[in-house]
């Protein structure tokens, strides 16, 4: 299982390879990409912040649940952090299960519960100023 | 008697750009809880947010509720709703 939060681009083809094994007959990925537009507004770019010592345990937290829920499955997921332009990939979840169904279900518990309880935060900039992105609020930035 | 205990405050994301730091060393009285050490930044920090309900707390990097009582060498840290809104889920 890998779980990580880098600077650096993230390979979803080798996370796939890394979850992949004979007894896995699906693999399913989520890739989460860097959107042009956000409330109505185009976005220039992205900074992702993550208190990592934090953020990886909670992901291997999230990886041993899917594999209680969904025995057989292999999970790997990695979160970028810093500057990220449109059309980068800034998350992917990769889970491999012996059918279909199960790898599907899986990735998508995994991403929503990634979003929802791993400590990583995006900032948007874009044209009306930057953001802070709090669940469904947008909060200003005093001083970018 | 101890009278002080030393801990050290991590800010994340917004909150950090209140604080205008990314982490400090404080003593605190022994048993301060998390709500306590969180008025004490707010008294140094006045920027801070000021409702405290819209901010997560980490002890030791485990979200844990309010009332928690704090220790010597404790890594504490306050946190915004991620982008996915925080939830209880796990």
């Amino acid at each position: 299982m890998r779980y990580d939060v880098t600077t650096g681009p993230i390979d979803a083809r080798e996370m796939e390879a890394a979850v992949a094994h004979p007894g896995a007959g699906a693999i399913c990925t989520f890739t989460g990409i860097v959107r042009d537009n956000s409330r109505g507004q185009s976005v220039t770019h992205l900074d992702y912040e993550a208190y990592a010592e934090m953020a990886v345990p909670q992901m291997r937290k999230i990886g041993d649940e899917i594999k209680q829920r969904w025995p057989g499955a292999r999970v790997a997921m990695a979160h970028r952090t810093g500057h990220l332009e449109v059309g980068e990939t800034s998350v992917v979840v990769c889970v491999s299960a012996p059918h279909r169904e199960e790898a599907i279900a899986a990735c998508k518990w995994g991403i929503d519960t990634l979003k929802d309880s791993v400590p990583i935060w995006k900032k948007e900039h874009a044209a009306d100023g930057s953001y802070w992105i709090e669940g469904d609020a947008a909060k200003p930035v005093a001083s970018p | 008697m101890a009278v002080a205990i030393g801990i050290r405050v991590r800010y994340f994301a917004r909150l950090r750009e209140q604080a205008g730091v990314e982490n400090e060393a404080l003593q605190v009285t022994v048993g301060s809880t998390l709500a306590d050490v969180y008025d004490a930044t707010r008294a140094s920090h006045p920027a801070l947010e000021p409702d405290r309900a819209s901010v997560r707390v980490a002890l030791n990097q485990e979200f844990v509720d309010w009332a928690t009582k704090v220790s010597d060498g404790d890594e504490i840290a306050f946190v915004p709703p991620v982008s996915g809104g925080f939830t209880d889920a796990l």
